[in-house]
């Protein structure tokens, strides 16, 4: 069987994703030119390299359309419901870093914790008329962190799909949940990540579909154990 | 539309509503989805089915019967009191079971009588399960809110806590936990370091420097114009966390609270157990006892058994628009709970009634009744 693994498909995600791969011998080279979106890697004929946006590699992971996939875990968990079920999280891959957060403003003196924040949306109703708004692309994430692990059940999330962080100031949302690698656009905007406001540390995962014809493959094995080396 | 797959008895539960002198009401199967997302949270939104109107306004199928009856009733602007009842099908993701099923129930809007329409409501659930189960023991669970978060403020917790047991309750882990967290000495809130700042200058301590302070700070980082926590808000929550931080419970007041979560009677038994309790522990909760045992004997006056009806303390929704009286109904040893109820005075007004209507109503599952008929029918 051919195994297919999925590699971003442009700028540093592409680049970093390479690099790993050419240190565990896989040496990836498009088909055709540059900006193809088909790839293979030099002298293997058994693997096949699809060039995809990040978003879509997790999607095409969670379906089994393709046996491999380099994205951020913040993307799959976020993509896919009962992740850790349909796909395995082979190795980190130390590059790609954000943390999913919850965000309040700054001067928002008296939230601190998730519990403050509970403390307030439960009391959001009665003194504004609507509940507590979230700001995020982050949905899944969202309601299992504040219902899963805080028992906040009652906010409302305000899709948005970017420039999260202006939403307290422009009064779109009251509070966000977004990613941040250094902190510095929420500081820029005023907000404050909580101190048990950490839903993800996410990086760059070499992620496998769960398909049944992967148990025993030699490819499957081999393609692990040579990224884990390559670390 | 011709329902082939309504229960068999269907017709004679509707004539034992209308018997009950309701008035039978029907509502759309496709509804806005915005007040079922804010009644419920957002963590409704993966349990119904969604979808859009060609305008973008979000839809959902009728997850359930109580906010649409309530809306429509206040669309017609009919007068109160109304008794309404629906019979319909109702759509939600389960665990298990099917994904459509039906629901039947009545909604007791507007009654000035608590006790007596949270009777009624309990006599009627019963009534009509009865009628589906004959011979069939029934056991209702009955719990209060309003006991409960009179139980709160007479221990003379501080408000900060109060909220937070009177928001949790229904929920057992999480009050569980919070009364953990209530006994451990050493927890304190979590202050940042701008607080930790404010602290040393001493504007802390003057509840308007504070306020000026903050007013000041958000006018300098532009979030004044569209804030929705004012100065006012941010600061009085402050010095009520900083006022939580340095209160040590004491042993005797969690031990209360413990006992009264412990509270498990027949509610034949319940008004005096409870009196017995309050003296016990020095609370002064006359207002919600004196209800509570009105309501019991207006269901005893129903006719109804209240010695078979077990009351349990710690029995609640943890929706805040619940406010009195909760029950479920299940029938001999199977778990499957087969009417819920509860008294929701703060759902009309949060709903856009103009003025405060109390409300009280139950449905019931009729799919498990179903099931509970064909399994007597076994037996």
């Amino acid at each position: 069987m051919t195994v297919t693994i999925a590699l971003p498909s442009k700028g540093r995600m592409k680049e970093d994703a390479s690099a790993i791969f050419q240190r565990a011998g896989y040496t990836i080279v498009s088909v055709g030119n540059d900006r193809s979106y088909r790839g293979r890697v030099e002298g293997r004929d058994d693997i096949e390299i699809a060039f995809l946006s990040a978003s879509e590699i997790s999607r095409e992971i969670g379906n089994g359309s393709v046996d491999f996939g380099v994205t951020g875990e913040d993307l799959v968990r976020e993509g896919l419901a009962q992740a850790d079920e349909r796909v395995e999280f082979c190795a980190r891959l130390g590059f790609g870093h954000a943390d999913v957060v919850v965000a309040v403003p700054e001067i928002w003196l008296d939230v601190e914790t998730m519990a403050d924040l509970g403390d307030v949306a439960a009391d959001f109703r009665a003194r504004h008329g609507r509940r507590l708004t979230i700001a995020t692309k982050y949905w899944r994430l969202t309601q299992q962190f504040f219902s899963g692990n805080h028992g906040i059940q009652l906010y409302r999330i305000v899709e948005s799909l970017g420039a999260t962080e202006g939403a307290p100031a422009s009064g779109s949302a009251d509070i966000i949940v977004d990613i941040t690698s250094t902190g510095s656009t929420l500081n820029a905007n005023h907000l404050k990540i909580l101190s048990d406001g950490v839903i993800l540390k996410s990086e760059a995962c070499l992620v496998r579909a769960r398909k049944p014809g992967h148990d025993g493959d030699p490819v499957v094995r081999e393609i692990v154990a040579a990224v884990r080396g390559a670390l | 539309m011709p329902l082939i797959n309504l229960p068999a008895f269907a017709p004679d539960l509707l004539a034992d509503f209308a018997g009950l002198g309701t008035e039978r009401v029907d509502t759309p199967v496709i509804q806005p989805a915005e007040p079922f997302l804010d009644m419920a949270g957002e963590d409704l939104r993966r349990r119904i089915f969604m979808t859009e109107s060609e305008t973008g306004e979000s839809l959902c199928l009728r997850p359930e019967f109580t906010i649409p009856v309530c809306l429509r009733h206040i669309e017609s602007a009919t007068g109160t009191p109304r008794r309404y009842a629906y019979l319909g099908e109702v759509f939600r993701q389960r665990r298990e079971g099917g994904s459509e099923f039906y629901q039947a129930g009545i909604e007791d809007l507007g009654e000035g009588d608590v006790a007596g329409a949270d009777a009624r409501a309990v006599h009627d659930a019963l009534k009509v399960l009865s009628n589906r189960l004959p011979g069939r023991t029934l056991k209702v669970v009955l719990g209060d809110q309003s006991v409960f978060e009179a139980v709160v403020a007479a221990c003379g917790l501080p408000g900060g806590w109060q909220k937070r047991l009177i928001h949790a309750f229904g929920n057992q882990d999480r009050l569980r936990g919070l009364l953990a967290e209530l006994s451990e000495p050493a927890s304190k809130g979590v202050f940042g370091a701008e607080v930790e700042r404010l602290a040393i200058l001493g504007i802390l301590d003057d509840a308007a420097k504070l306020e000026s302070h903050i007013d000041e700070t958000m006018q300098a980082t532009g979030y004044s114009t569209n804030a929705s926590r004012s100065p006012a808000e941010i600061a009085r929550r402050l010095r009520e966390k900083m006022e939580l931080a340095s209160t040590r419970l004491d042993a005797g007041t969690l031990e209360t609270l413990r006992a009264f979560l412990s509270i498990e009677v027949p509610l034949s038994e319940a008004p005096q157990a409870l009196y017995d309790f309050a003296r016990g522990h020095g609370l002064a909760i006359e207002a919600a006892l004196s209800a509570f045992e009105a309501r019991a004997q207006a269901l005893a006056s129903a006719g109804v058994d209240t010695a078979a009806i077990a009351y349990r303390s710690a029995f609640g929704r943890p929706l805040d628009y619940y406010t009195g009286l909760v029950f479920e109904i299940t029938a001999g040893d199977d778990p499957a709970v087969l009417a819920g109820g509860g008294r929701f005075d703060r759902l009309m007004t949060l709903l856009g009634a103009k003025t405060r209507i109390p409300a009280v109503g139950f449905s019931l599952w009729l799919d498990r009744i179903e099931q509970a008929i064909e399994q007597g029918a076994r037996a």
